[in-house]
């Protein structure tokens, strides 16, 4: 029993890590309207950003900015140089689904011969560690936590309050009809893949400090529980993606403890599945990953 | 605010032979919801055999979800659909289809990358060779079926003036040429009723007689049509009768004469 | 020389098979099958592990479910069999509701994950090890080492791939062709045509599984040896690159592109001096892989050999109306 709590708390670093991703990753949905498939490796990409500041001497927490500002200008630029020229010509859905794999690729082969092969780990502090219990936290993963609140209160904050999040609420909705009202979408567009490439880079970072290594591998690891929160919240709405993180990153980290580690991401395969069977439209979404009807 | 439907029904001033008419399609209190939205509420009509039915209305006031309804593409959140007796209304597009009701859509939605004729072909309902069991039998199994539908597709393109485009791609067509081949694919499966949805929007102005031209030809050759337009003095040249929905509900029908001496639906619709 | 002529046409015959059938899901049917890579293992591995003995009469190293020892063809018709058996089980998940591109990431993730669970459970086919010392078709009958033995089985595998050819063109050539490229262009308005487009992406999805269990049978049965290792889901993509430069939905396409990418790459980085640290040469490998995905949907979507214009004879012949249109057939 205190197994299964001591794996509630570890779930609820988890979820946090699968939060600040999975936010980006189904936000980059909706306002474009395509999968990014390379989101794992722009967030091992800007982990390993992050990593060179850090084995520089820095602490990694004041890497943790250079990890998102490198996540942002990533992402930035693959949708500027690529995947808008690629949707600007028509390219249908799976025309997009399959560059952006072949993107993903290219980034993955591109970073191994730049930061090896082998496994690399943050220098860094784990802090003291915090009993509740049976949970027993680091300093450092309760400050991942408290990261993944922020952001998503400055999430909520900036889709609920600010003019820039209506615009990107409009532009997603329809971004024909937010043009037509005076919305400069290019703009709108351009800030999101700024904000979300940020969110992105955030979460290999923290992503890199809950493990104890990480690798170029790691990149499409990390895309599988984000894939099943996304759809599981409602593809393309941030509040299902957080909904969904939250029941992805228990359920994976209480299965590990029951079952065994390596079917954590079995467990969150087994949610997609059942999800696109029952309700492929996800939780939160009108639409999520349905089909046209007919 | 809805007028009675049925005292507008009740007054069919124009209609050379009412009520014996038996009604080819009966949608009944049909609804579609979108979470929430009540894009279609409590509709229910009848369809007339051997007419062309409008239906117009403003922009958002459910005339294409209702016709995607009816035609199976979205399903009805409640309300029963029945065509010449038989309820439709749990079946998929692609059955109602094989039943005889055949849509067309507001957007262009040619099969691009086929040519003109494949566009018609792919559409025909009765070839041997058109599963995979048949396809596997070879040629020698479905090239009569074949040859028929190739003759059955000539004279439509010949009808429909558009021969000379047989083996163009759909793609490079003209908007109003996409639409003659979305007319003429939904005609290879010999439908018995047509559901056409704008099939004048984005259709250079000197093609819009010819297609209401068509319209006509087919109705006067028995074909029952139900059409959504914009276009009024082209409704009131070929529709009788004339629905006109407003905000998901139908709030009159009739001609299109006796519904502009509707009060309502003048202020609702005709004007602004 | 000979193990090396072989060797490259067995692949060559193998990537072919594999591309023919992408080329029928993905170029004449619309369907992104990210997960083809486990149809080719599961041919591969039901293969290997009917062929083998019982694993504790081979010498042990390696544990499997089955062994049952059963001579040819039986392994290779059961691969093909559970290639298409795999077909409608994921098809029923994926092709029914979701939207193509999540079609796509649904299969995509299968991948991985049927690779973890084949990797993590070493009892059902040894793991991440994976499967050695495969006996090959007929060698208690021949000598597999012989010149001779790899001819036969060169020309086996090229002549399976003929027929395949022949039989994928029969089926995009027909009119159940026309109507799958019909759903590819536009499924919402094929369905409202009365096409059942889901029993039309099912059949596809396992005449293509098929085939692709069928490939990896003939593969397995030539290397001897079948691990994780093998059908990692990029394996998947350098089909797709495969067809998309030959050309999609054009039969010749799809072999040209067999034997430019998968085969072409294997053969050229083989004769490239070795240079930079190990492992450079796969991780630019890919690269090109994917900027050839990149390249050719931007410069040259169609690919090399596009799919061709079908045209009907003119009707003063109609006797001959159809003779152009199925030319190839």
């Amino acid at each position: 029993m205190s197994l299964i709590v001591a794996a509630f708390g570890f779930g609820l670093v988890s979820m946090s890590i699968i939060a600040i991703s999975a936010v980006g990753f189904t936000m980059q949905f909706g306002i474009t309207n395509m999968i990014n498939l390379a989101y794992g490796q722009v967030m091992i990409a800007s982990a390993y950003a992050a990593y060179a500041v850090n084995n520089a001497g820095v602490s990694i927490w004041l890497a943790l900015p250079v990890g998102a500002v490198f996540g942002a200008v990533f992402s930035f630029l693959l949708n500027r140089l690529i995947y808008a020229p690629f949707q600007r010509k028509g390219t249908n859905l799976i025309g997009m689904v399959i560059i952006s794999l072949a993107v993903s690729l290219v980034i993955a082969n591109v970073m191994l011969p730049i930061v090896g092969y082998y496994s690399v780990s943050y220098h860094q502090n784990p802090g003291t560690t915090y009993h509740l219990g049976s949970i027993a936290l680091t300093g450092a993963q309760l400050a991942i936590i408290a990261v993944a609140v922020v952001v998503m209160l400055a999430i909520y904050a900036l889709l609920r309050f600010t003019r820039l999040g209506k615009a990107m609420r409009a532009t997603a909705a329809n971004p024909t009809l937010a043009r037509n009202c005076g919305i400069p979408t290019a703009r709108v567009v351009d800030l999101a893949w700024l904000i979300t490439g940020a969110l992105c880079g955030v979460a290999g970072t923290v992503a890199g400090m809950n493990s104890d290594s990480f690798s170029v591998a790691s990149g499409s690891e990390f895309l599988i529980p984000i894939i099943a929160a996304s759809i599981l919240g409602g593809a393309g709405s941030p509040y299902g993606a957080m909904i969904g993180a939250v029941l992805i990153g228990e359920m994976t980290e209480i299965s590990a403890a029951i079952i065994s580690p390596e079917y954590k991401q079995v467990v969150a395969f087994a949610v997609l599945v059942l999800v696109m069977v029952l309700r492929p439209q996800g939780l939160l979404a009108k639409r999520g990953a349905l089909a046209a009807a007919g | 605010m809805p007028v009675e439907t049925d005292a507008l029904a009740a007054t069919p001033a124009a209609d050379p032979q009412p009520s014996a008419e038996r009604p080819l399609l009966v949608a009944s209190h049909v609804s579609r919801h979108f979470e929430g939205v009540r894009a279609v509420e409590d509709v229910s009509i009848d369809v007339l055999p051997g007419r062309i039915t409008g239906l117009i209305g403003p922009n958002g006031a459910g005339k294409s979800t209702f016709l995607a309804v009816l035609a199976g593409t979205l399903p009805a959140s409640s309300g029963t659909i029945i065509l010449d007796g038989d309820d439709v209304t749990a079946l998929p597009a692609f059955r109602r289809a094989r039943r005889g009701l055949v849509r067309t859509f507001q957007l262009p939605s040619e099969f691009a990358q086929l040519t003109v004729i494949e566009n018609l072909l792919a559409a025909a309902p009765t070839n041997r060779g058109d599963s995979l069991r048949g396809a596997l039998l070879g040629k020698r199994y479905w090239r009569a079926d074949e040859n028929r539908l190739v003759e059955q597709a000539r004279d439509l393109l010949d009808r429909f003036r558009m021969s000379a485009k047989e083996s163009d791609y759909a793609s490079s067509l003209s908007g109003g040429q996409k639409r003659l081949v979305e007319i003429m694919r939904a005609l290879m499966l010999q439908p018995r009723l047509l559901l056409l949805d704008e099939p004048m929007s984005g259709v250079h102005p000197s093609i819009v007689g010819e297609i209401a031209d068509y319209c006509e030809s087919l109705r006067d050759d028995g074909l029952t049509i139900l059409m959504v337009e914009h276009e009024l003095h082209m409704i009131e040249r070929m529709c009788n009768p004339v629905i006109v929905m407003a905000q998901g509900s139908v709030i009159g029908q009739g001609t299109m004469t006796a519904l502009r001496q509707q009060r309502e639906i003048v202020d609702a619709y005709l004007v602004g | 020389m000979t193990y090396y002529v072989t060797t490259l046409l067995v692949y060559a015959a193998v990537d072919i098979l594999a591309c023919l059938a992408i080329s029928l899901q993905f170029g004449v049917s619309g369907i992104v099958n990210f997960s083809f890579i486990i149809f080719q293992a599961a041919g591969a591995y039901t293969a290997a592990v009917l062929s083998l003995p019982r694993d504790t009469a081979n010498g042990g190293f390696q544990t499997y479910i089955l062994g049952l020892n059963l001579s040819f063809p039986i392994p290779w018709i059961a691969a093909t069999l559970v290639g298409a058996l795999l077909a409608p089980p994921i098809g029923l998940v994926v092709l029914r509701r979701l939207r193509s591109d999540y079609q796509a990431i649904a299969m995509l993730v299968l991948s991985v994950i049927a690779s973890l669970v084949v990797t993590n459970t070493p009892a059902f086919l040894d793991g991440a090890a994976g499967l050695a010392l495969v006996p090959q078709p007929l060698s208690d009958k021949f000598n597999p080492y012989s010149d001779g033995y790899h001819w036969a089985y060169t020309a086996g595998a090229l002549v399976l791939a003929v027929i395949v050819f022949f039989i994928v063109q029969r089926i995009i050539n027909s009119p159940y062709g026309r109507s799958l490229r019909a759903m590819r262009e536009n499924e919402v308005a094929a369905k409202a045509l009365g096409k059942n487009a889901v029993a039309m992406k099912m059949s596809v999805f396992v005449v293509g599984g098929a085939i692709a269990g069928l490939s990896g049978a003939i593969l397995v049965g030539f290397i001897t040896t079948w691990a994780p290792s093998t059908w990692l889901y990029p394996e998947t993509l350098i089909l797709f690159a495969a067809v998309i430069v030959g050309g999609r939905g054009n039969n010749y396409g799809a072999v040209l592109g067999a034997l430019l990418v998968p085969v072409g790459f294997e053969e050229a980085t083989r004769y490239l001096p070795t240079f930079g640290p190990p492992g450079l040469i796969p991780a630019l490998e890919w690269v090109c892989i994917g900027g050839l995905i990149l390249g050719f949907l931007w410069f040259r979507p169609r690919g090399v050999l596009p799919e061709q214009r079908r045209v009907f004879a003119a009707r003063p012949k109609p006797i001959e109306a159809t003779e152009q249109y199925a030319g190839r057939d």
